[in-house]
């Protein structure tokens, strides 16, 4: 296979008629419709030329004003005396061909060379920098990532001014080549690590992935678990965190979002936010978060649990209030609780996959079905829509996507398991469900880390630390240089 | 990457903390006051007097061979063949003690929670949940252990906290409850209740640095000593030595006797969660422990595979008992005094080979 | 297909559920049981008050006619036997497990078959043990249906708050079922219960309004049932009552009852014909100091309280609170009062019932070596009812509350 490929190489011929049967052949010329080529005779060397391009991958400005009027009308000694691009570059093989063609570049070849040169024209698309809409936040950055790559690390690069910061080109897929980009900080991150996730992606045999979100899912080590192993953000200062932390973050075109790699549960829990609010700000934060966390995996299921089997954990008024509510009601009562969490679930799924402008009237319709008149109809009893409400309005606290799935089909779970056999089959449940968290790794981090097992790091946990005592960097990922703050360090201090 | 994830001390501390600690929810409260009466608060400190040097000797020695496990340090003291014959002896009487205990505690779930339940379906979910526990493997209970183990112990305090206002610590006079002999009888006798330790020696390989697994193992002994007694003391002063004899499960009485407030009556409900987290990663530190010692023992390294069948088997055995209260006050109460004697004796005994090779060596 | 039949057996498996799931509207929660005699040895009556959760309610569909209970009796040997009789007429589920007291007879308890009912009570779990034990003067049916709370509608608010109340002006004891079997079971104390009445039987109005058992206390209007006094149990028998004020210094002298403030009314040691009223802060649990002379078992025992008091009312407009020496007075008053009273108690106790409601037998524990002598000792056969006891109060200080000085009575009238 290897040595058929290399024998394929193909490269250009002397003869530029040749050389455009090629092109024409390589991009269907004519059949394509935005596949340009443009004949010129340059005025410097009397030659004829070719100009090959994508027209709607190029600024087409750029090439008149860079390419096409030097060439009719400069002379010079040579190419790069005429061209007044940024950046030219020389090219033999088809294969680089296609690829330079394909990255939206333009493929100037002369007569009488058997190289082409690539000028970089390129002018992908994209949205505008806008605000982050899954991760916004009071106090802090607001800019999120955009489609284009370009853009993205130059907001990355933005907040780690160091030349150590390395963007590394890899190359995934068959097919369509996509440019996979690594950002670490060289004198940080892990070479193992580094290694490790190049190789995952050198693996990688498909013919395309077109952006980050699949690559996530090509490159995660258990893809049937519950809990996701790989982060997603959409804040360039989230990624510049984790950066400085020795992480590795992945980034591709046509994605607003990068991957952070290796990672732990907490990042899920934790939120930008967290740090720049002040100390005791971001804990009460931190507090908040970890008690919707309870509520939305586990009080339908605690409800389903005490109601049906503990009644007498329940104080007598409460008891009594639930017991009349649920004198009319047909159905048992983990099917009520089923109900409305599963209509929950509806109106939520309907809410984004709704047009924007029937966007209101779909919380309207749901607030009136599921509420009042499911509870008038003596379908439903009062109790359970204020628990269901309680448990889907909380898991909105939990900001990240993935993670957000994983509470939620969690609470699927114990809701099913606490109807068995009450509390005993709930922790029956939560404890198979944590211990199979806990046995998961992230690339080679074990999940609960620095928890337990426990590494010399900040103990971002639970709660985070005062910003002048954070010291370390996780000391899981391995890094080069553990401590990354010595101004407060004990008899140094001035 | 690779990242060390084996355990340290903390882990250690709070695996010892759960294995032993948690004997204060079960029946060995009732079972030390049927003999001692009032004074059976005390009886673990003096059965962890008795033992202590047994174990630190035990340790001395798999820190000195750089031992595995101790049924490795057994081979390189005694010999392959006696070295497994006594470890085979310590594996039989431990897979008794454990499946008597996990019949203790499905009774407790059963009489406290289930009363209509069959006790087939609660002890196949039980059973159920440690198979599936054990198999993700040491490491993962460890840290586990570490990180529900706050909460449980907050939740042991609570109860500490709001049965306080029920004491009457005069009750703990007389002190010598039922006489200096008997007390004296009942402390040395029952050693065996740290026969979870012996077993955690098993896990000796699995730690950063031997040292961790010592100061872990050694700290958590003394606190979950130091728990038990709180405990036990809360036992004697809240029911009288004639209450004491006639309840089976005084944590669960506890739990039931305590309101918070006027509002919240009934609230054992809250701490049966916890004690159940801590009995479901005790029984399946307990089941990983004892399938590991039967793979040393017949050199099986997929020992894993065999949690299955082994938790299966733990199950059947500990079905054989007709109720709960003849397992606990005959069966338990026989094979905890028959094993204290092995515990405590076997590591003096290798303490004397050790030196004698040692000198052999030195000749 | 696999998948399909998995879900549908899950499904199967949440619609059966486990043998202990009850849907809470399956359930009847019974707030109080009443336990009578009946001709027959070992049949008792068992009375249930089983609480509606419709009533009050202001849901939709709920008619606002709804009574808050359903009170039923039914004939049984044991506390649980007699519940699953119920079962048969009542179409839900008898549930215990919140049930705040437990009514006995006053016929039931003087018999000596009271304990043994108790001791099947304590073998289940859904009884807890810190349901309070209430003696009824009549039967403990007729108490049940004669308590026809008015403001209270819900019967375990009525409960709740009528007992914590009593409690809080002591005349009554905390009566919990722990206690009950830790003191009987003890076999060296006695044990104090709740006593009350539905039935009216006013004693003639004679000084302090302490001195009344529940049902003689005089009022006009509201509801019938009195709580006041106790009833006095002597291994496990009942064996007579006190009044309010008596167990009010039971309350006072046993530092195992949780009750530090009581009120209290004294008579006016310089106008006789009034009474003065007033709040009794105990600052320290009474220091109990018991010595003992194994020799001839024999105990003396020395008990210091410590208390304060703050007036509440002087309807004899006396100036106390200025003059030193009417302060002194008032003072010696009070304190002579309650130790009169108390040594009265003592002596009742040491010689009519040869046992102490006090709960002193904590004491002599530590002068045993261990429990075989200390029972051989025989605290409340032998060394109580031959010990000698001074009861000491010590009246720490004296408030006045906000008021400086009563109205000039003769000033306003001139």
């Amino acid at each position: 296979m290897l040595k058929k490929k290399t024998q394929t190489k193909e490269s250009l011929n002397t003869k530029l008629l040749i050389n455009l049967d090629i092109l024409k052949e390589r991009f269907s010329f004519g059949l394509n419709n935005d596949f340009s080529i443009r004949l010129i005779t340059a005025k410097f060397n009397k030659h004829e030329l070719c100009l090959a391009y994508y027209a709607s991958l190029v600024n087409s400005d750029k090439i008149e004003q860079t390419i096409i009027q030097p060439l009719l009308e400069q002379g010079g000694d040579s190419l790069f005396d005429v061209v007044t691009a940024e950046s030219i570059t020389k090219i033999k093989e088809l294969e680089e061909l296609d690829d330079h063609i394909n990255n939206g570049k333009v493929v100037l070849i002369i007569d009488g060379e058997s190289f082409g040169h690539s000028i970089d024209v390129a002018q992908f698309q994209h949205r505008d920098i806008s605000q982050s809409e899954n991760e916004s936040v009071v106090r802090g950055p607001k800019e999120s990532f955009t489609e284009s790559l370009h853009v993205n690390i130059s907001l990355i690069r933005k907040q780690i001014r160091n030349r150590e910061l390395i963007t590394e080109v890899q190359k995934v897929g068959k097919r369509s080549k996509q440019d996979v980009q690594l950002m670490y900080l060289n004198s940080i991150v892990n070479d193992q690590l580094l290694d490790e996730i190049r190789s995952k992606l050198t693996q990688l045999d498909v013919d395309n992935v077109q952006n980050i979100e699949l690559l996530e899912q090509f490159i995660e080590e258990r893809p049937y678990s519950i809990f996701p192993t790989i982060l997603y953000t959409e804040r360039p200062d989230n990624a510049a965190t984790y950066i400085d932390k020795g992480h590795v973050v992945l980034l591709m075109d046509s994605s607003a979002a990068c991957l952070i790699l290796p990672i732990t549960f907490w990042a899920f829990i934790h939120n930008a936010e967290d740090r720049y609010a002040r100390f005791l700000y971001g804990n009460f934060t931190r507090l908040i978060r970890f008690i919707a966390l309870f509520f939305t995996s586990m009080i339908s299921a605690l409800y389903v649990a005490l109601s049906n089997f503990h009644s007498e954990m329940i104080p007598p008024d409460l008891l009594f209030a639930v017991t009349a509510a649920r004198e009319r009601v047909p159905f048992p009562l983990i099917i009520e609780v089923l109900i409305m969490e599963i209509a929950f679930e509806l109106i939520r799924e309907a809410g984004i996959r709704i047009p924007n402008p029937l966007g209101p009237t779909i919380g309207i319709v749901g607030a009136l079905i599921l509420g009042q008149a499911a509870v008038e109809a003596n379908i439903i009893s009062p109790i359970i829509v204020i628990v269901s409400a309680l448990s889907g309005l909380t898991s909105f606290a939990i900001s990240d996507p993935s993670f957000n799935f994983t509470v939620r089909i969690t609470r699927f779970i114990f809701i099913i398991s606490a109807g068995f056999f009450g509390m005993f089959s709930l922790m029956i449940a939560f404890t198979l469900w944590f211990m199979y968290g806990a046995s998961l790794k992230s690339f080679g981090v074990p999940y609960f880390a620095p928890l337990s097992p426990t590494y010399k790091s900040n103990s971002d946990t639970y709660f985070r630390k005062a910003i002048k005592k954070e010291k370390w960097r996780p000391g899981y990922l391995l890094p080069k240089d553990l401590q990354s703050s010595r101004t407060f360090e004990r008899g140094k201090t001035k | 990457m690779k990242v060390d994830r084996r355990l340290t001390s903390f882990e250690m501390f709070t695996l010892t903390s759960i294995l032993i600690g948690i004997k204060l929810t079960d029946t060995t409260p009732s079972l030390f006051s049927q003999k001692a009466q009032n004074a059976f608060w005390y009886i673990p400190l003096l059965a962890f007097i008795c033992i202590l040097p047994a174990f630190l000797v035990l340790l001395y020695l798999l820190y000195k061979h750089n031992a595995k496990h101790f049924v490795h340090l057994f081979e390189l003291l005694l010999g392959q063949g006696l070295g497994k014959s006594l470890a085979f002896i310590i594996f039989i009487l431990s897979f008794v003690m454990i499946a008597l205990d996990s019949r203790n505690y499905v009774e407790q779930i059963k009489i406290i929670y289930f009363q209509r339940s069959s006790i087939l379906i609660i002890f196949a979910l039980f059973g159920g949940v440690c198979i599936f526990g054990a198999i993700r493997g040491i490491e993962v209970v460890g840290y586990t252990t570490r990180i529900f183990w706050p909460f449980i112990r907050i939740s042991f305090f609570i109860l500490a906290a709001l049965i306080f206002e029920s004491v009457v610590w005069q009750r703990i006079f007389p002190i010598f409850g039922a006489g200096v002999p008997v007390i004296l009888e009942e402390g040395v006798s029952k050693g065996s209740l740290f026969l979870d330790f012996f077993l955690l020696t098993m896990a000796f390989s699995a730690f950063r640095k031997p040292s961790q697994f010592i100061k872990g193992g050694l700290i958590g002994l003394i606190f979950s000593i130091a728990e038990i007694t709180f405990f036990f003391f809360l036992y004697t002063t809240v029911f009288d030595y004639n209450s004491i004899e006639k309840i089976s499960f005084p944590f669960h009485e506890v739990t039931q006797y305590v309101n918070l407030g006027d509002f919240f009556t009934n609230i054992e409900t809250f701490f049966m969660v916890f004690w159940l987290l801590a009995t479901f990663l005790r029984f399946i530190l307990l089941l990983y422990l004892i399938t590991w010692l039967f793979g040393a023992i017949f050199n099986i390294d997929e020992f894993e595979l065999l949690l299955l069948p082994m938790g299966f088997f733990l199950m059947v055995i500990g079905l054989l008992p007709d109720n709960a209260v003849v397992t606990e006050l005959i069966y338990r109460n026989k094979l905890l005094n028959i094993i204290t004697p092995v515990i405590a004796l076997v590591p003096f005994l290798l303490l004397l080979i050790h030196f004698f090779k040692r000198k052999k060596d030195l000749t | 297909m696999k998948t399909i039949s998995l879900s549908g057996l899950l499904i199967l498996f949440i619609l059966i559920g486990c043998e202990d799931m009850v849907e809470v509207d399956r359930q009847s929660y019974v707030i109080a049981v009443g336990i009578d005699v009946t001709d027959q040895d070992g049949i008792y009556a068992f009375t249930y008050q089983i609480a509606n959760p419709e009533a009050g309610s202001t849901l939709a569909g709920i008619g606002a006619e709804q009574t808050p209970d359903e009170t039923i009796t039914v004939v049984g040997t044991d506390i649980m036997t007699a519940t699953n009789t119920a079962n048969s007429f009542v179409t839900k589920q008898i549930i215990l497990d919140q049930t705040r007291v437990l009514i006995v007879s006053e016929a039931l308890a003087r018999s000596d078959q009271f304990l043994r009912v108790m001791q099947s009570a304590a073998r289940t779990t859904e009884i807890r043990r810190s349901i309070q034990i209430i003696v009824s003067k009549e039967d403990a049916s007729d108490f049940i249906n004669n308590n026809l709370p008015v403001l209270e509608q819900r019967p375990h608010k009525y409960y709740q708050y009528m007992l914590s109340r009593a409690k809080e002006t002591g005349i009554i004891p905390d009566a919990d079922l722990h206690r009950f079997f830790q003191i009987t079971e003890g076999d060296a104390d006695l044990f104090l219960g709740i006593y009350a009445t539905t039935t009216y039987d006013p004693k003639e109005l004679d000084g302090s309004e302490d001195e009344f058992i529940a049902g003689q206390v005089p009022k006009e209007g509201g509801n019938a049932t009195q709580f006041m006094g106790s009833a006095v149990f002597k291994e496990g028998i009942m064996i007579d009552r006190l009044t309010g004020e008596e167990t009010r210094i039971c309350n006072i002298l046993d530092k195992t009852m949780n009750i530090n403030e009581l009120l209290a009314n004294y008579p006016d040691p310089l106008a006789p014909e009034y009474q003065v009223a007033t709040d009794v802060f105990l600052t320290d649990n009474p220091k109990v100091n018991l010595s003992y002379d194994s020799e001839t078992n024999h105990a003396t025992i020395d008990v210091t309280v410590p208390f304060e008091v703050k007036v509440l009312a002087i309807p004899s407009l006396i100036h106390y609170s200025q003059n030193e020496n009417f302060k002194r007075t008032l003072r010696d008053a009070i304190e002579q009062y309650i130790t009169d009273a108390t040594d009265e108690l003592i002596k009742k106790s040491q010689e009519a019932y040869r046992s102490d409601p006090f709960y002193w037998s904590i004491y002599i524990r530590r002068h045993f070596k261990d429990i075989p002598a200390y029972e051989e000792g025989d605290w409340h056969k032998n060394i109580y009812p031959n010990a000698d006891i001074t009861v000491n109060y010590q009246l720490k200080r004296l408030h006045f509350g906000k008021m400086l000085d009563d109205t000039k009575l003769d000033e306003v009238r001139d």
